[in-house]
């Protein structure tokens, strides 16, 4: 909210209290003031000048030269090329030497005619021509006739003014007003306020005497005031009103609207003021609409209304959406003698609702919907009679009537402890100083004893509901600076990651450790980008949940799978200037149990990888595309590190597992034969083009389950005793055969031949020349050991026989000559 | 034949060998297989059984028995020196042949290095966890929650009912009427309390992600993540909230920091503060990035509201607590001078590898 430091140092006193001293105490308060700044930027030397005479140019046709008194002994010559000039006008009136927003004024020729200073528009001198209408933004800005000759401009429109900028949390619609906000810096200065609240009494007229009737026929208004007010003189408000409007950021309009709007800013009560000669039969209905009702709106839009609004109505059709807008048929107009002016009080969520539902955010609405003070209803109705009587030459016919549905709720009195608060805070404010800090709030204290006081929260606070609340008040207004760092005191606690914390922690170190980029990607997408992954049509990976409401059209559900977050990683890198790379991401996927969501999905933690493109380039060696195996290592190291190295095999994939993996260079990852925990694979070709990153390698894990094959405690194996021996064997075999079945025969051969196996593993694969077509030559080292003896040959060849005959049963192996 | 003779023929030979050998050694330096067949030319020629020496000890026999041991004795040794000699020089020539074997197999030294490339960590993981290590060490567990929440965990239980106005701070994505992506971390506040209650201490801090509907932009991101801490025990102090702020701020900013407490709102903490750390751009004299204010505000904090601590199950007149929410992502582009937030989810390359030390 923009304030006027002017306005507001008239209901409490700023003297000695610069703008931004103003500015830091409330910022400091907790009412945070984004920015201070002059009102217009520099003006100096602009006075108001009468244009005595007009005429022409003899060099120019547009431009005029005219004379202007200024109020000094000898008249100006000014060369104007406004074309609303006229003798008798009262402008503003730049002096040789004056400074505008715009840059300075020198004595200059135009056209041959020496012009002695400028005549000045509503933008030259800096007003917020944004809020004025177009009649005074075009040419000279008009002055009204009783302006005094050679005054200075600036101190007359107020534009010597500093703008406060406030950003307010919802909490403290209190300070939506200047009366507001008037009570929290007199608090903080501890200064006196010099607002008047009206004294309820002064203001009885004789109610029966208004020509006005009210019923409430919604629960949703509880409570209503108008005021009848005849003899209206339409026309502009003064010219110090209108620039107390503009300088808060609302437009001037007329006279009774201008009046409403200055209650509201000063008072926080939004008011409105309908032509009460449209007013049918003089009654007005407060109701909820009927569905399909139509209104046309002040701003010109014809608006159809449900039941969920409420809109006040005469006898005969709605007039105005209550706390919104006015209608146009009861418009205040040039022609406008009688009045009525209301000051309600409506349902805020239903305003809000209202507001949201037809697009508008009024000031009156943004006070509604959070809230406003009961007691302002009567004062800022009375505010406005007032201000209509002195400015509008209006009188009232009658008092106000009141139509309420509940009393305002009492100010609630609160316990409160003096050694709570301070308990809460950590401080040592004395109680006498809590006491004075309430008082300068408006706040009663009523001190039972030393440990229970009660304290009154006045109506317009209704953020303040219990004890913790009015702690805040002594907290923020005595100063949060003086609050001491303490540590909890209380036992010790154990601060350590659970074991499914470690496992991402110690994942995605190992992962970077091998080489491989983390990203992190978003997690809402499209399903358009599930189509690259050739996935069934009742595949559930295609069972993203949809947001109701998206904001753009790419990012409109939750993921379901890791890889076209990261396809569009590497796809983004490769197109900039990347020739490849690895990375990873450790994040979740959302998968529903139902669709449409009935209850909130399963969360999975996932780990993907991608490796795509080629290694990154060294600078003295061709680049190579990653493999299968360049994965499978970072997987076999990344396995191992868990402890499941041994436990865990690479089983070629069913097609249907994993359809966007190529089916022949894919495995799934098992853990003792019995969990899938994850896939790895190159990419099907299909699916490479689709998400136009070429050849790559895609590994996923579900780290919820990796987390459950984590072993408990172990302990260390005593190093062997005896010599292991190590021999190799080759064996050509067809090319079927994978080295995991090879491994496991071997395994089971040994033994039954005696249990001394001690490790075998691949460690050469050959096809081509001097192997025949079909087969593959495969090289194994086994390594034999004992814990009981020294192996002798004899033993360890009956073993290697029988490793060779089940080999040759199994498979039709032939040792390689 | 006689003694002289044969002595000075000894001598000869034994001269001529020595000489031979020294001009195979440096003769065929590169060609280890040619000197070893010289060397065993050389043999043969001079220690061969029908070699030279081998010839002057048979004419031994030519000589008077008196005179033959001594002139055996000169044999012998002149044996015993060219074997030697010829151990040391096929030595030598095993060691040349060995460096002419190494120098053919060279590679250029000068070529840079080919250890595998380190990966990188994330930025903002790399924050996070080291913000999440902060507050371990001072006793905080971490727990996690859903990101697709319900609208009474994210609003109704941290006393924000349905048309509160503080709704319109966070606007939502809805799942259906009642789930939602989270707004905040604090539903995990209530969740926690329910969980421990009616435990004491609570200390634990969540980290995770959050959405909101924010147009993208510098500063703005429809998906964003956040940390949140929670203590709850008897007699907790809005001190204590600073104390652990300020040891906090310490951590990560360095150890001359302070925190600064400015009153705000938020419905779920009461007393509420905002919290600022002295700029780290300029240390606290005004600059572009503290908006010339010196302060950065880099988290939202406060008292447990009694709403809050009540509907948990931990009654507000027996316990207090203090809670904080901060965005890593905003504490990462502070930290590494990143200005748009976008940037961290581009995940370039170009930018991630330059997070490759561990420091
Ligand atoms: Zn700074």
């Amino acid at each position: 909210m923009r304030v006027s430091y002017q306005w507001l140092s008239e209901y409490v006193d700023l003297g000695g209290v610069s703008p931004q001293a103003l500015a830091d105490a409330l910022t400091s308060a907790g009412i945070e003031v984004e920015s201070v700044r002059p009102r217009v930027e520099r003006l100096r030397r602009v006075v108001v000048g009468r244009v005595v005479t007009c005429g022409p140019h003899p060099n120019a046709d547009r431009l005029k030269v005219c004379t202007v008194d200024v109020g000094q002994d000898a008249l100006l010559t000014i060369v104007c090329g406004a074309p609303n000039v006229a003798p008798g006008q009262r402008v503003p009136t730049a002096l040789v030497g004056a400074e505008l927003p715009g840059g300075r004024i020198s004595q200059a020729k135009l056209r041959g005619v020496e012009s002695q200073g400028m005549l000045c528009s509503a933008k030259e001198i800096g007003l917020e021509v944004r809020w004025l209408p177009k009649s005074q933004t075009e040419g000279l800005y008009l002055l009204p006739e009783d302006a005094p000759v050679g005054a200075d401009v600036s101190s007359l429109l107020g534009l010597d003014d500093v703008i406060l900028d406030l950003s307010l949390t919802p909490n403290r619609s209190d300070c939506l007003s200047l009366r507001g906000l008037a009570y929290e810096v007199a608090a903080l200065l501890e200064r006196p306020l010099r607002f008047l609240e009206p004294h309820l009494g002064d203001e009885v007229l004789d109610a029966g005497a208004s020509p006005v009737r009210i019923e409430l026929r919604t629960p949703r208004c509880p409570r209503y005031e108008a005021q009848v007010m005849i003899g209206v003189a339409g026309g502009p408000s003064p010219l110090w009103m209108q620039m107390r409007l503009l300088a808060m950021g609302v437009r001037p309009i007329d006279v009774v609207v201008d009046i409403t709007n200055y209650v509201m800013l000063e008072w926080g009560q939004p008011l409105h003021a309908f032509d009460f000669d449209q007013v049918r039969r003089g009654t007005i209905v407060v109701r909820q609409a009927q569905p399909g009702e139509r209104l046309a709106t002040l701003d010109g839009q014809e608006r159809v209304l449900d039941e969920d609004v409420i809109v006040i109505a005469d006898a005969e059709r709605a007039i105005g959406i209550a706390g919104v807008m006015g209608g146009e048929n009861s418009e205040i107009t040039a022609s406008t003698r009688r009045v009525v002016v209301e000051s309600a009080a409506f349902d805020a969520a239903s305003v809000r609702r209202t507001g949201q539902r037809l697009g508008l955010r009024s000031e009156a609405q943004q006070r509604f919907e959070k809230g406003i003070d009961p007691v302002a209803v009567r004062g800022a109705l009375l505010r406005a009679r007032q201000l209509l009587q002195e400015l509008a030459g209006a009188a009232p016919v009658g008092g106000v009537v009141c139509a309420e549905q509940e009393r305002p709720a009492q100010p609630p009195l609160l316990d409160f402890s003096p050694r709570r608060a301070n308990q809460l805070l950590g401080t040592d404010v004395a109680a006498a100083e809590m006491a004075a800090i309430f008082r300068r709030l408006g706040f009663s204290v009523q001190q039972l004893s030393e440990e229970k006081w009660q304290v009154g929260v006045p109506t317009r606070r209704a953020d303040i509901r219990l004890e913790a609340d009015l702690v805040e008040e002594i907290g923020r207004i005595h100063g949060y600076d003086d609050i001491p760092a303490t540590l909890p005191v209380g036992p010790t606690t154990v601060g350590m990651r659970t074991q499914a914390q470690r496992l991402r922690k110690w994942t995605r170190e190992t992962l970077a450790g091998l080489g491989m980029n983390e990203v992190f990607t978003y997690t809402l997408g499209h399903p358009d980008q599930l189509n690259a992954l050739r996935l069934a049509e009742d595949s559930f990976y295609r069972k993203m949940i949809p947001l109701l409401r998206p904001m753009s059209d790419e990012r409109i559900a939750l993921r379901t799978h890791m890889l076209p977050g990261l396809a569009q990683v590497a796809a983004y890198n490769l197109s900039h200037g990347m020739t490849g790379g690895c990375i990873f991401e450790i994040g979740r996927v959302y998968w529903p149990r139902e669709l449409p969501l009935r209850e909130q999905p399963l969360e999975r933690q996932q780990w993907a990888g991608l490796w795509f493109g080629e290694q990154a380039v060294r600078l003295w060696q061709a680049g190579r595309a990653y493999d299968f195996y360049d994965a499978k290592g970072v997987l076999e190291a990344w396995l191992t590190s868990l402890g499941l190295g041994l436990r865990a095999a690479f089983v070629p994939i069913q097609d249907a597992d994993a359809p966007w993996l190529h089916p022949g260079r894919a495995a799934g990852v098992w853990i003792d034969g019995q969990i899938k925990v994850g896939t790895v694979g190159e990419l099907h070709p299909e699916t490479a083009q689709r998400l136009g990153i070429g050849g790559a390698v895609y590994a996923e894990f579900d780290l919820d389950k990796v987390d459950e094959c984590l072993g408990g405690a172990w302990k260390a194996q005593p190093l062997p005793r005896y010599p292991a021996v190590r021999r190799d064997l080759a064996v050509l075999v067809p090319q079927a055969v994978s080295s995991a079945q090879l491994l496991a025969k071997a395994a089971q051969a040994a033994e039954q031949a005696g249990d001394i196996l001690q490790d075998c593993r691949v460690f050469d694969v050959y096809v081509g020349p001097g192997v025949p077509e079909g087969q593959k030559s495969v090289a194994v080292a086994f390594t034999y050991q004992s814990d009981e003896r020294t192996l002798t040959d004899e033993e360890t060849e009956a073993v290697e026989r029988a490793i060779l005959r089940a080999w040759e049963q199994a498979f039709g192996a032939r040792l390689r000559g | 034949m006689n003694t002289e003779q044969l002595q000075a023929d000894i001598d000869n030979i034994r001269a001529a060998a020595l000489r031979e050998l020294e001009e195979i050694e440096s003769e065929s330096a590169p060609d280890a297989e040619n000197a070893s067949r010289r060397l065993e030319a050389w043999r043969v020629q001079y220690l061969g059984k029908k070699g030279l020496l081998a010839q002057v000890s048979r004419q031994m026999r030519e000589l008077p028995k008196e005179e033959r041991p001594r002139l055996g004795q000169v044999v012998n040794e002149a044996q015993r020196v060219l074997q030697d000699r010829l151990g040391r020089a096929r030595q030598r020539v095993e060691e040349l042949a060995l460096f002419a074997r190494l120098r053919q197999e060279h590679i250029d030294v000068t070529l840079p290095g080919r250890a595998p490339a380190r990966g990188t960590i994330h930025p903002l993981t790399r924050v996070i966890t080291e913000i999440e290590d902060v507050f371990l060490g001072m006793g905080f567990s971490i727990v996690e929650g859903p990101e697709v929440e319900t609208d009474h965990y994210n609003f109704e239980m941290l006393n924000i009912p349905k048309d509160h106005p503080a709704r319109d701070m966070q606007d939502t994505f809805y799942l259906t009427e009642e789930l939602l992506l989270r707004t905040q971390t604090s539903p995990m506040q209530v969740r926690t309390m329910e969980k421990m209650r009616p435990f004491a201490p609570i200390k634990v801090i969540c980290p995770g992600r959050v959405y909101r509907r924010d147009e993208d932009d510098a500063t703005h991101s429809h998906a964003f993540n956040q940390i949140e801490g929670l203590v709850v025990d008897r007699g907790v102090r809005m001190s204590d909230l600073k104390g652990t702020l300020e040891q906090f701020a310490r951590a990560i900013f360095g150890p001359n920091q302070e925190v600064r407490l400015r009153p705000s709102f938020f419905p779920f903490t009461e007393p509420s503060a905002e919290v600022d750390v002295r700029c780290t751009n300029c240390g606290g004299r005004g600059c572009r990035v503290c908006k010339h204010s010196g302060w950065l505000e880099i988290l939202g904090a406060g008292m447990v509201h009694p709403h809050v601590l009540n509907g948990a199950g931990y009654d507000s007149r027996e316990f207090s607590g203090f809670a904080f929410g901060m965005g890593p992502e905003r504490i990462a582009m502070l930290k590494y001078g990143i200005e748009d937030i976008r940037l961290l989810y581009q995940n370039d390359l170009r930018l991630l590898r330059q997070f490759s030390s561990v420091f």
